[in-house]
């Protein structure tokens, strides 16, 4: 599956830069937010700010790279409940 | 001085007398119990669910987690423990562990027998009832973490377990003032309060930038009391002190 990425700010309280992501009919799944500097070992990281459907996970991961969370995302939509 | 042979256990009394009122010789029964002493390093489980234990615990030192884990191996924690507490006192009378205790800090601890609980208890009714209360309120703390988790957003309940944590704490003259040693990790608070580490870290540094708590190291600072108490929606009647100094 083909995902699309959209850069956008995220308002988190400290103005954070993210993605927002869609599957191939231009859906809505998740918005990612790059975590800046005050997380400690989380900083740089990619977070699962918030998932929709399949995505809506209680405990929100964090990714490596936008690769990993892409990957995580489409193996989450390719699930069977 | 016959609490000189225990010296540890005075926690256990401290915390029953924070909640009940006890005799001299209720006092002095408890000051008896055998306890066998243990040292555990963090991170270690105490007693795990599906255990059928012969024997409860009591903290003498240090701060523990209760939680449970999904089929999937995520981790929710329901309850903290820390010094007087007997996280697993329900196994005195059901006899499979539906918990797992682990340790958060080093802890001391000290195991009691079933068969000396028993005698206590049968020797003692008042202590048979003050272990109900304490039971009891064990059951009110839990309602009040459904309600926490289930309705309150991340930065209310965040608020809401600083300001148990600490009524606790000074109920068992663990806290100075408005300050005391809070051990936990943000990921181990994200476990208590169902939300991630990143919106943990998120929400404390909210509560710091509006002034309600002051963090250094291990250890928490609440300058105003009566702030943090209103943006964690607490009330402690459900703590049921008997003391209600320690909750003001």
């Amino acid at each position: 599956m083909t995902l699309t990425l959209q850069p956008v700010r995220v308002a988190t309280g400290s103005d954070e830069e993210g993605m927002l992501v869609f599957d191939e009919e231009q859906r809505l799944v998740a918005v990612l937010t790059h975590l800046g500097e005050q997380y400690d070992g989380l900083s740089g990281r990619w977070y699962l700010e918030a998932g929709f459907g399949r995505l809506g996970v209680q405990d929100h991961p964090t990714y490596a790279d936008l690769d990993e969370a892409q990957a995580w995302i489409r193996q989450r939509l390719a699930r069977e409940r | 001085m016959h609490a000189s042979f225990h010296p540890q256990d005075n926690a256990l009394i401290r915390k029953l007398e924070s909640v009940f009122a006890l005799t001299d010789d209720e006092r002095q029964a408890l000051d008896d119990l055998p306890l066998q002493v243990m040292d555990i390093k963090a991170d270690q489980d105490i007693v795990r669910e599906g255990d059928r234990p012969s024997r409860s615990f009591t903290i003498l030192s240090g701060f523990t987690s209760t939680y449970k884990v999904t089929g999937d191996g995520r981790r929710q924690i329901v309850a903290f423990g820390i010094a007087g507490d007997i996280p697993d006192l329900q196994s005195l009378h059901l006899k499979v562990l539906d918990i797992s205790v682990a340790t958060l800090t080093p802890c001391r601890v000290g195991f009691i027998n079933h068969e000396d609980l028993w005698r206590l208890c049968m020797r003692h009714p008042r202590i048979a009832a003050a272990f109900w209360r304490e039971t009891l309120i064990e059951g009110a703390i839990f309602r009040e973490w459904v309600v926490n988790v289930g309705r309150r957003d991340a930065y209310t309940r965040m608020a809401h377990i600083f300001c148990e944590l600490l009524v606790r704490l000074k109920a068992v003259g663990l806290a100075e003032g408005y300050a005391c040693n809070l051990p936990m990790t943000q990921s181990e608070f994200a476990d208590a309060i169902g939300t991630s580490t990143v919106h943990v870290n998120r929400v404390i540094q909210e509560l710091r930038a509006n002034g309600l708590i002051e963090l250094s190291g291990d250890r928490l600072n609440v300058p105003d009391w009566e702030k943090l108490k209103h943006a964690g929606d607490f009330d402690p009647t459900y703590l049921h002190l008997e003391n209600a100094q320690a909750a003001a």
